[in-house]
């Protein structure tokens, strides 16, 4: 079920309503009911899947909890880790490695044949099976205590609004929530309303928007060069950006509504003034998972700088590894640790230059510097992300910065107006929600601004909120476009 | 909570005013896109089905107008895109739930090429093929005649609703309330660069087919389960529309042994077959009738079907 569907706009509403109106007892368990069927809405033998995951995480957690010493829970942390990942590379991975060994075996003149698996991914299954596997290292850690009920652990796992995008929750975190029950409180649920309005103007109004300029371009981007491939790269940088914020802010929206906590995902990412900065404010869910359970057992910066800079490197290539089985995300995720090795590396000499420069002495336009070289490096790396081959990827690397010197200024208006669909309301409509996006981003950036701003008065608020409502009727595109972080 | 649920009605109810009032009017408008109205019409008696070569291709109102004696009405173009509507089991679906089922002497035009025949999915032996129509609005639109159609306005109106509003008549896209789709272009002969240019762009899309893609068996079984699903309702006749000469070329390098395969499918299944592939007609991009050789064609169509035996 997508958030931006008329199956939602009945499913949503129900549930809320059978939330608030069942007795506190009944909630829980309506809430995981209502779980399992927006997950079976999509393709019911999957759900099972789920169960049987969860089932054996949830045994597993019980089993360690008996348990007294690390080596005696060492083999039940094996079996889940086994069938968690087990799962995840079966439905994901499988055929990417195979048909990367029958490549390599080809080179090598050895005769390989392997066989494919015809399996569709289930949707969110990398979203639930790191959120399990945190939760089982947790337990066997000592970190957390295992849950003994079973209907609750099934929700932590399965909970609606994070289910098939995130944010990855931990069980410190969710699993205290689940045990409380939360009354009505107006404050909370209109706050809840507003987020998930605000999403999914973010979604319809320029993530799916800016989908119907990019796609055209990066599905076949031979046919261009120059300013509409630059056009093509800037869309998808917003696109992408306002299509899983907005998914997020929908997710956290919703369970705020319910009464539930979920972790924020996104700060203002792209006001990041270094590489590092950025992956503190995107996807922080992921980059905290990744942080905690792979590059700190991996020795993190205890263990010398080149062992340093090998652990950022393979956490950022198993990131690129994890958004999609493609070599197109491995390049995307090796760039990322490329460019954060680089600035490690290269601290100290850009200090130097800043100060020769002059440039220390004026900070506010050193980190304006900062942000506008992050943005162009970290929307460089996504064409790798959205190209449909490496091919691909490279052909717009390379052709970014070509037939430049030959574009009148008659034509750079066309390239430009068939990039806004051709239709000239486009460019107003664009502009308008694109500069919605700015302030309220900058509003959250910089808190002495907010202060300025202030909270507008109640008959401007309720003016705001309806323009929010017709500006998503009128403005949005409908047809369906699934969030782009549901495919992982 | 109830203060909270009053807010809520009034401002839910000042969004649903605004669009009643403006979208309501909007929608009568006789152009929305180049699907729409063919999800609103009532069951069809007689179907032109197919491709975008077909929407482009045949006008019904010409078939209607030489033929509207022997086969009975309403008639509708309901042929879609290479896209959307190659054939296999979701277009059949749709097409059932767009028949009327009374109907027991309609006429149905069904066009074929290699294209509308084939499949770029891997070969996956021992699996269900798949279809990826299944996932788009032929395959996941189940109302198919309702008017206003909100499933399709909610989930397959590939412009937003202020350009409803705005009614955009920039475009080059009407669709006729028989369902053929008229591309609003000059005589091609007149900016033979333009021409050219678009000829070029399809080829390339079409050699990219032809590296990708194989004939299906599967959808050659979904054009059988067609036929045998119309035949019952009326005459059924298989047509190979005419197109560019480069398409021409391109389709025979392709499936060399297409022509032949059509001829055994319709014997086989005792349905008459014409070809016109190669007959001269002017397109607008080597691949689609020009609106005034559509008119034509349509003319010389029926004029074959009124000769076919009855």
């Amino acid at each position: 079920m997508l958030f931006n569907s008329l199956h939602f706009l009945v499913f949503f509403p129900l549930v809320v309503g059978l939330y608030f109106g069942l007795p506190a007892r009944w909630r829980a368990p309506l809430l995981l009911a209502a779980s399992y069927y927006f997950y079976l809405s999509w393709r019911p033998i999957y759900g099972l899947l789920l169960a049987a995951t969860t089932l054996l995480d949830y045994f597993s957690g019980v089993r360690m909890s008996r348990l007294a010493t690390p080596a005696q829970r060492r083999p039940w942390l094996y079996l889940s880790l086994a069938s968690n990942l087990g799962t995840l590379f079966v439905f994901k991975y499988f055929n990417f490695f195979t048909e990367a060994a029958v490549a390599l075996a080809g080179l090598l003149h050895l005769p390989l044949a392997a066989p494919t698996l015809a399996l569709a991914l289930p949707v969110g299954v990398s979203f639930y099976t790191f959120q399990s596997v945190a939760y089982i290292v947790d337990v066997y850690q000592g970190k957390l205590e295992a849950e003994q009920n079973l209907g609750r652990f099934a929700l932590f796992v399965a909970f609606w609004p994070q289910l098939v995008a995130g944010p990855i929750e931990r069980g410190a975190q969710m699993l205290p929530q689940l045990r409380r029950t939360y009354g009505f409180d107006y404050g909370r649920v209109a706050s809840g309303l507003r987020l998930m309005a605000w999403g999914m103007f973010k979604k319809v109004v320029l993530a799916d928007r800016l989908a119907q300029m990019v796609t055209p371009i990066f599905d076949h981007p031979r046919q261009y060069q120059g300013l509409a491939l630059l056009l093509a790269v800037a869309g998808f940088t917003i696109q992408i950006y306002t299509d899983f914020s907005g998914y997020t802010d929908l997710a956290r929206g919703a369970a705020r509504v319910l009464g539930y906590h979920l972790v924020l995902n996104f700060r203002q990412p792209y006001f990041a003034a270094s590489v590092g900065d950025f992956w503190r404010r995107w996807h922080m869910s992921l980059s905290g998972w990744f942080r905690d359970y792979v590059y700190i057992p991996l020795g993190g910066n205890r263990r010398g700088p080149v062992r340093r800079y090998a652990n950022l490197f393979t956490v950022f290539l198993l990131s690129g590894l994890w958004h999609g089985a493609s070599w197109t995300f491995v390049a995307w995720g090796a760039l990322h640790g490329l460019f954060l090795v680089t600035e490690s590396l290269t601290a100290p000499a850009r200090a130097a230059l800043a100060r020769g420069l002059g440039l220390a002495a004026r900070p506010r336009l050193l980190h304006a510097l900062g942000i506008a070289t992050t943005l162009a490096l970290v929307a460089y790396a996504w064409i790798f992300f959205r190209a449909n081959s490496l091919a691909d990827a490279w052909y717009i690397s390379t052709h970014l910065f070509r037939g430049w010197g030959a574009l009148t200024g008659h034509e750079a208006a066309l390239t430009v107006a068939r990039f806004l669909l051709a239709y000239p309301p486009e460019a107003a409509v664009t502009a308008a929600a694109g500069a919605l996006l700015l302030a309220v981003d900058l509003r959250q950036e910089l808190p002495a601004l907010a202060a300025r701003w202030g909270r507008p008065a109640a008959p401007v608020r309720w003016a705001g909120y309806l323009a929010l409502l017709l500006a998503i009727v009128f403005l949005g595109f409908f047809n369906s476009t699934q969030f782009i972080y549901f495919q992982f | 909570m109830r203060k909270l649920l009053l807010q809520l009605l009034l401002l839910l109810g000042a969004v649903a005013a605004v669009a009643a009032a403006t979208l309501v009017p909007a929608l009568q408008r006789p152009y929305l896109d180049a699907f729409y109205e063919r999800f609103t019409t009532p069951p069809a008696a007689s179907l032109v089905l197919g491709t975008s070569r077909a929407a482009q291709g045949i006008q019904p109102a010409v078939l209607r107008a030489r033929l509207g004696q022997r086969f009975e009405g309403p008639w509708l173009n309901y042929a879609f895109t290479l896209y959307e509507s190659p054939y296999g089991p979701a277009y059949v679906a749709s097409v059932r739930r767009k028949l009327r089922p009374e109907a027991r002497h309609g006429l149905f035009v069904v066009a074929v090429d290699p294209w509308a025949l084939s499949s770029n999915q891997p070969r996956q032996p021992g699996t269900a093929p798949t279809f990826p129509e299944d996932n788009l609005m032929i395959g996941q639109l189940q109302q198919v005649s309702q008017k206003p159609n909100l499933g399709y306005l909610a989930h397959f109106l590939h412009q937003p609703f202020y350009r409803v509003l705005l009614h955009d008549t920039t475009s080059v896209e009407r669709l006729h309330p028989d369902g053929w789709l008229e591309i609003v272009l000059p005589p091609p002969t007149t900016d033979t660069a333009l021409l050219r240019q678009r000829v070029a762009r399809k080829l390339v899309a079409y050699h990219t087919l032809v590296a990708t893609s194989h004939l299906s068996a599967e959808r050659l079984a979904s054009l059988r389960q067609l036929i045998a699903l119309l035949k019952p309702h009326g005459q059924v006749v298989v047509v190979r529309l005419p197109t560019g000469p480069a398409m021409v070329a391109l389709e025979n390098q392709y499936q060399p042994a297409f022509d032949q395969l059509m001829r055994q499918t319709t014997t086989a299944l005792g349905v008459p077959y014409l070809d016109y592939l190669t007959q001269p007609y002017t397109t607008t991009d080597g691949n689609h009738l020009w609106r005034g050789a559509a008119h034509r064609f349509s003319q010389r169509l029926a004029d074959d079907i009124a000769r076919l035996p009855h």
